[in-house]
């Protein structure tokens, strides 16, 4: 006679919390330290404690709060823009047969195109001033925000808004009380991906002709070989995305808590 | 003022075909008001599909259906669904959804709470008029689901295979409630099952349809009153084997067809 | 095997008869590809490295910022660039030695050109010292075209200040931008302002050369180069100074009015140029001749233009930390002006 071997369990992976935050710091502690110690060549890659220092003299200098209002503006009106022009189009391609092919059609093609190579046609189209930018913001936002926001339409169960019909709900009805809270998960899933996106695009949107922006900080810091202003300013686009994330993790427990 | 429906429906020469694939062959059946009129047939006769023709979710290839009757003056959705799935909006309360039907009537809100409270309270849910359907049991969703459907005082309630989802001790309960909220309401109902015993415990009329294409291909009468019927009596288990007889080969033969409907 | 090799070579390296030595490896030499380092093209051509017994093998790049980042990064030896703050803040790391002259803005030469918009011109931008409060499409920050600037406002005493810079990253984005109105002003070379003007896209309204005497591109080898190889280094410097001599030959006689002479030697020139640019294009002869500019004798470096730069962009805030500038630039291996 012999027992009987337990052979389950594993595959189901549990979020530990303040493990992220922890193992943040302790890379960030044991860089500075492998820094200090004189293990990595601080010539091309600057310690912490010099990124932060950059960090302090940006902040104090003003000009920290110069490049992150005009980045944060381009970010929202882009990203909202982007992501308004993007649920319209979702919808109406979930709706309407007669949208849906054609209008899948061009997304499918357009969806790939790297936006960065669109640049220089934003520029000519639409300037060098605030439009191009906030285009090619909202151009990359607008593509995943098409494809997430048909997928959630297309998620939405038929017997959901059959039971609709059956209890005579108008078009407009079954619209806002069936498919839109039936696609919104789908709808926030995708924030995640478009705020991204924008953070990623900031640096092509400032590319051109940005005088102020985290983006052209980047840009400029890095042809001048700036390496601690450089990691200072990616250090902030990172942060920016960390926060932008954390807030869609808010309002995702507020607007589904129902999941 | 209409104080009570009593509304029949009567299907005229009805046919349906899903592309090539004929469900109904010309159906007419009077289904009488007030009554419960039971569909059972071996899977794919098509019983479903008629279910949404009387309602008017699907549009028939031939033939039509028509109601006549008076219709209460509070009656805010005369051919009111069941679902099999239940059909709850995952992102209402078990309140929500039930008042959803008189948000379309355009009910006030507090005649809307009221009726609400009202139909809760009769299906015995009045506890959980904030809880979310996921921290439900399926028998208590579809208590949700026929709660929804009697707020808004139907004139005719189409019950698409209500218990079918649900395990058998479920449904053995919710079979005893359903027959007394039915009789309590005095509604036209027409129940669509597979399940014989249900259709003996509850069919006034019963409407055996044949394998694809859909035909009647008898009508088995009970006349007992709902109110006292119980698993077991004599009658009723003569009806199911009755039942039994008139769709056994049809279901036999379904079983061994491809499922490609 | 290799082993054997190698003792072969240096055998034949060590015998008389062997000729002209042959280097273990050849030296990679970053340059845009652009008429600016002629001479180098001239000296390759003519096999004047050939004949020091270095093998040298072009890199082209397109843009002048990644020639020094390639540099650090080991992918060439010696290079052909503008002295940029990104240029500045690598060699103060120690990484690059400015070791040569290259082209020179000098008055006479209309080799970079301020255009002005149509719109802006018309609206009084007729002249240099009107550029305050007015947009100005540069490359980067920190760019030669960011220095050039910054020289015309210190010899038109306005404040660089008093000019909005808009960064395009690329001459076409620029050429675009000023033809389009969307900047008032820019800066480029001869050979696509003089089009532009003649189109009536946009103006010149000054060149540079004609207010900041400015070196426009400096030789400059890697640290390890001339820790390793200082010989080669020593003989690439001495066909550089060949190739000089023939590009001076060529291009920069002038008669008693100051027009330059053209004549067989000029021809021959070109032809050694278009093998590296302007291939196959039947303008090229003319194109070439609108970007000649300056080289001093003998490939000198001006010592104190290359100081004068590195003070302004650390002036400018463009280049950070204190930088020796004796410690960025090694006279060694080609005279000083």
């Amino acid at each position: 006679m012999r027992e009987v071997g337990f052979r389950g369990g594993g595959f189901a992976p549990r979020n530990l919390p303040f493990a992220g935050a922890l193992t943040l710091v302790l890379v960030v502690a044991s860089w500075q330290i492998a820094a200090s110690l004189g293990w990595i060549s601080t010539r091309f890659l600057p310690a912490p404690l010099a990124i932060i220092q950059a960090l302090v003299g940006l902040a104090q200098s003003g000009e920290l709060r110069l490049h992150l209002a005009a980045s944060l503006s381009r970010l929202a009106w882009g990203w909202a823009a982007g992501t308004a022009a993007g649920l319209m189009v979702g919808f109406a391609l979930g709706l309407f047969s007669l949208a849906r092919t054609p209008g899948l059609a061009i997304v499918s093609a357009l969806f790939p195109v790297p936006k960065i190579a669109l640049v220089p046609l934003f520029i000519v189209w639409f300037g060098i001033g605030e439009g191009s930018k906030l285009v090619t913001l909202g151009f990359g936002v607008f593509f995943p925000t098409v494809i997430n926001t048909l997928a959630g339409v297309d998620g939405v169960s038929r017997s959901l808004i059959r039971m609709g019909q059956s209890f005579g709900l108008s078009r407009t009805a079954i619209l806002t009380k069936i498919v839109l809270p039936g696609a919104l998960p789908a709808i926030l899933a995708g924030f995640r991906i478009t705020t991204a996106t924008a953070i990623i695009l900031l640096v092509a949107a400032e590319m051109i002709g940005a005088e102020y922006g985290i983006g052209a900080f980047v840009l400029s810091a890095g042809n001048l070989y700036d390496t601690d202003a450089l990691l200072a300013g990616i250090t902030v686009l990172s942060l920016l995305g960390l926060s932008i994330s954390w807030a869609i993790s808010r309002l995702e427990r507020w607007l589904l808590a129902w999941r | 003022m209409t104080a009570k429906s009593a509304v029949a429906l009567s299907v005229e020469a009805v046919s349906h075909s899903y592309r090539d694939l004929r469900a109904l062959d010309d159906i007419t059946l009077a289904i009488p008001a007030g009554e419960v009129t039971v569909l059972v047939g071996p899977s794919g006769c098509g019983k479903s599909t008629l279910l949404g023709i009387l309602g008017g979710l699907i549009a028939p290839s031939q033939g039509r259906v028509l109601m006549e009757g008076p219709i209460a003056d509070d009656c805010l959705n005369p051919l009111t669904y069941v679902f099999q799935d239940f059909a709850l909006l995952p992102w209402r309360d078990v309140g929500g959804n039930v008042a959803l039907g008189l948000e379309a009537a355009g009910l006030s809100r507090d005649a809307r709470a009221a009726r609400v409270a009202e139909v809760l309270a009769l299906t015995g849910l009045g506890a959980f008029a904030t809880a979310w359907p996921k921290q439900l049991s399926g028998g208590m969703r579809q208590r949700v689901g026929i709660a929804r459907a009697l707020a808004v005082h139907p004139a005719v309630l189409l019950m698409d295979e209500p218990l079918s989802a649900l395990d058998a001790q479920t449904r053995a309960l919710l079979l005893e409630e359903f027959s007394a909220l039915i009789t309590a309401s005095g509604v036209t109902t027409v129940y669509v099952t597979h399940t014989l015993s249900e259709a003996a415990l509850l069919g006034q009329q019963i409407v055996v349809l044949s394998r694809r294409p859909g035909r009647i291909r008898d009508i088995v009468r009970i006349n007992r009153p709902l109110a006292g019927r119980r698993v077991g009596d004599s009658d009723l288990v003569a009806v199911e084997a009755r039942l039994w007889g008139l769709i056994r080969d049809d279901a036999a033969d379904a079983a061994r067809e491809f499922a490609d409907a | 095997m290799t082993l054997r090799r190698r003792a072969l070579l240096a055998a034949l390296a060590a015998t008389p008869f062997a000729g002209p030595a042959r280097a273990a490896a050849p030296i990679r030499l970053g340059v845009l590809r652009t008429v600016s380092p002629a001479p180098f093209y001239i000296a390759h051509s003519r096999g004047f490295f050939a004949a020091q017994g270095v093998e040298v093998e072009f890199k082209f790049f397109q843009a002048a910022q990644p020639i020094a980042a390639a540099a650090v990064a080991g992918d060439i030896d010696v290079g052909v660039t503008a002295l940029t703050g990104g240029f500045f803040a690598l060699a103060g790391k120690g990484e690059l030695q400015v070791i040569g002259g290259g082209l020179h803005e000098t008055k006479g030469f209309e080799l970079t050109a301020v255009l002005a918009s149509r719109q802006a011109y018309d609206a009084g931008l007729t002249t240099l010292d009107k550029l305050p409060g007015h947009s100005f499409g540069i490359t980067q920050f920190g760019s030669s075209f960011h220095y050039m600037l910054g020289q015309l406002a210190a010899a038109k005493k306005f404040d660089i200040k008093s000019v909005t810079l808009r960064p395009l990253q690329q001459v076409p984005n620029m050429v675009a931008a000023v033809r389009s109105g969307q900047v008032d002003a820019t800066m480029a070379i001869a050979s696509m302002a003089r089009p532009l003007e003649a189109a009536g896209e946009a103006k010149i309204i000054g060149w540079v050369g004609d207010y900041v005497p400015y070196q426009i591109t400096a030789l400059f080898a890697t640290a390890p180069m001339i820790a390793t190889r200082a010989d080669d280094l020593q003989k690439f410097c001495r066909a550089y100074q060949a190739g000089v001599a023939a590009y001076r030959a060529a291009f920069l006689r002038f008669d008693a009015a100051g027009k330059p002479l053209y004549d067989a030697a000029t021809d021959a020139a070109i032809t050694d140029i278009t093998k590296y640019v302007y291939t196959g294009d039947p303008a090229a002869a003319s194109k070439i001749k609108a970007g000649i500019g300056w080289y001093d004798l003998g490939g000198a470096l001006d010592v104190a233009d290359v100081k004068a730069q590195l003070a302004w962009f650390a002036a400018e805030g463009l280049v950070k930390g204190p930088i020796d500038p004796d410690g960025i630039i090694d006279t060694r291996f080609l005279p000083t002006r």
